[in-house]
């Protein structure tokens, strides 16, 4: 474990109206590593990923990625930063192909001009063809480079969501967020996907993973952390989280505490 | 391979209809029938592609053919209106994109209402420069080092010209990251941020070539009509560019071209239906609307629509 975290965040808080959705989160992700947050409906786990990537502000703390700050910046340049993510619920470029939709983010480290565009000059082949390169990668990735071609609003549900991914991945993060990929799939989908995050792992990212279903993270995670009403009540290895009886208790409720 | 078809046989027909057609005047609607698909084509960037509702469009077209107008008859020489136009037009919808491209949908439709509406009343009313309500007559035509294009037949090639190269630039544009950064941004303002799209940018920048399309169209109006009054460039225009380009196929290069022809032509062909024409029009362009929800342009392949083809 390298001794600084590539997520570090500090008293993380999200208000709406009167509902406090995170209380002060404090979040240490290890480079390399899978960490799973988890928790029930309406613990804030989305809200902290939507405040680590930029979607929806945090209103006070601090989120430190790769050492800078990204409290307030904009969400495309806390992509360009190094960190990517999928959605809860899918949102893919239906009105581009497959390949395209992927090639957006592919496009994040790579300039180019309007007037290298408007000329078809050979540095705008150049980067086409960069970005063709990494596109096809990140398809191959997931395996959906069949697909490529097709209209994105055309493939089946769990491939929008493998398409997520590609297109995640094409931006080239360090760190990949992906709030609850398996939401939707079934057994045979879901393992799959289980496969392919840990392919991904292999490759050295670091993921954060969001789950409602408990059972399908604790296989591939090192680290999880537990959330209930906008607080972290547990965080450590699978088994030790497991165990732990203010867990048991968000999940099943108080009477089951001794079962 | 299809689409080489396409724009064979788009080019083809073009260089042949005023020679078989040989009447002045229908010339001449086909020369307003081009200007109108480049408005569109540009139209097509805030609005079809990046999802903007944009009804400033009109004012740009008229701010490019007043500035021509202008220049020309001040005097300087005809090569630097289309640069003059672009200038005025590019500073125009900078300042007017600037504070706007953080509003939504009916927000920006209604300031960009509001603009098109302050640029007419403004040529309405500086009448000694605008001409007011009459408008401006004579404006020196087209003229590159003493040549340039006589009678409508020539003005009519050297607008398909000018209409081609539109399009080859949409085009690039489309197959390209500002493209594919446009449409993102239309489909999913969030995922294309976290894509890293800085779509705050790419919003401005659509609406901007959209305007400089148009204030380059309205250059060439005012020097190959060598006509231009207020009502050229009225909100009821804006409505009707934005029709051309509903009823033509939001987001196809092609769609543009056909709609902003066939909505230009269409009231002369209905001309022999007198008071009538207009039912007929409309009509019209609610059944384009409801049988064919995604414009002409998707009528002509009958196959389910691939990604970006067309």
């Amino acid at each position: 474990m390298s001794p600084e975290p590539i997520i570090a965040a500090r008293g993380v808080t999200r208000r709406f109206g009167g509902l406090v959705a995170l209380d002060g989160i404090d979040l240490d992700v290890p480079r390399g590593v899978v960490q799973a947050i988890i928790g029930p409906n309406g613990s804030g786990k989305t809200t902290l990923l939507n405040a680590l990537s930029g979607a929806s502000h945090a209103d006070a703390g601090s989120i430190r990625i790769g050492g800078n700050e990204i409290l307030r910046l904009k969400p495309h340049r806390i992509a360009r930063l190094g960190l990517a993510r999928t959605f809860q619920t899918i949102r893919i470029f239906e009105n581009l192909s497959v390949i395209e939709n992927v090639k957006v983010a592919a496009a994040c480290h790579i300039p180019v001009s309007l007037l290298d565009i408007v000329s078809s000059n050979a540095r705008q082949r150049r980067c086409e063809a960069d970005i063709d390169l990494i596109s096809r990668e990140a398809l191959q990735m997931v395996g959906l480079i069949h697909r490529a071609n097709d209209r994105a609003a055309q493939l089946p549900y769990a491939q929008q969501r493998l398409l997520e991914i590609a297109r995640a991945l094409a931006a080239k993060p360090n760190v990949l967020l992906l709030d609850e990929p398996a939401a939707g799939m079934n057994m045979t989908e879901s393992m799959a996907l289980l496969d392919t995050i840990a392919r991904l792992k292999t490759s050295g990212i670091t993921i954060v993973l969001v789950e409602h279903n408990v059972r399908l993270v604790m296989g591939i995670s090192d680290r999880v952390t537990v959330l209930d009403f906008g607080r972290k009540i547990a965080e450590g290895s699978p088994s030790e989280v497991q165990r732990n009886p203010l867990v048991i208790e968000a999940y099943l409720g108080r009477r089951h505490r001794h079962a | 391979m299809k689409k080489g078809w396409l724009i064979g046989a788009a080019s083809a027909a073009a260089t042949l209809v005023p020679v078989i057609i040989r009447d002045g005047y229908i010339i001449q609607l086909l020369n307003i029938a081009i200007l109108n698909a480049i408005v569109v084509l540009g139209l097509n960037f805030a609005t079809g592609w990046t999802g903007q509702i944009n009804f400033g469009q009109a004012a740009f077209y008229g701010l490019g053919a007043y500035t021509t107008a202008i220049a020309g008859q001040a005097g300087l020489p005809w090569i630097t209106t289309p640069l003059l136009s672009v200038v005025v037009v590019g500073a125009a919808s900078l300042m007017l994109g600037l504070p706007t491209m953080r509003l939504r949908t009916y927000y920006l439709a209604m300031t960009t209402i509001g603009f098109g509406e302050i640029i007419r009343l403004i040529i309405v009313h500086w009448e000694p420069v605008t001409g007011g309500t009459s408008g401006l007559r004579a404006i020196p035509g087209v003229s590159l080092f003493g040549y340039g294009p006589q009678g409508q037949l020539q003005h009519y090639y050297l607008l398909a010209a000018t209409l081609a190269l539109a399009v080859l630039v949409a085009a690039r544009i489309r197959y390209s990251v500002l493209g594919r950064a446009m449409i993102a941004t239309k489909d999913s303002e969030i995922a294309a941020e976290q894509s890293g799209v800085d779509t705050a940018r790419t919003k401005l920048v659509a609406f901007m070539i959209g305007a400089i399309y148009a204030g380059l169209a309205g250059c060439l109006y005012a020097s190959s009509i060598r006509f231009i009054s207020p009502d050229s460039f009225s909100g009821t225009q804006a409505i009707l560019l934005m029709t051309m380009l509903i009823v033509g196929g939001m987001g196809s290069i092609a769609g543009c071209v056909v709609g902003a022809v066939a909505l230009t032509l269409l009231p002369e062909a209905l001309r022999f239906l007198g008071q009538w024409y207009l039912v007929f029009y409309g009509v019209g362009v609610i059944a384009v609307i409801v049988l064919a929800p995604g414009g002409l342009a998707s009528l002509a392949s009958l196959r389910p629509r691939r990604a970006g083809v067309s």
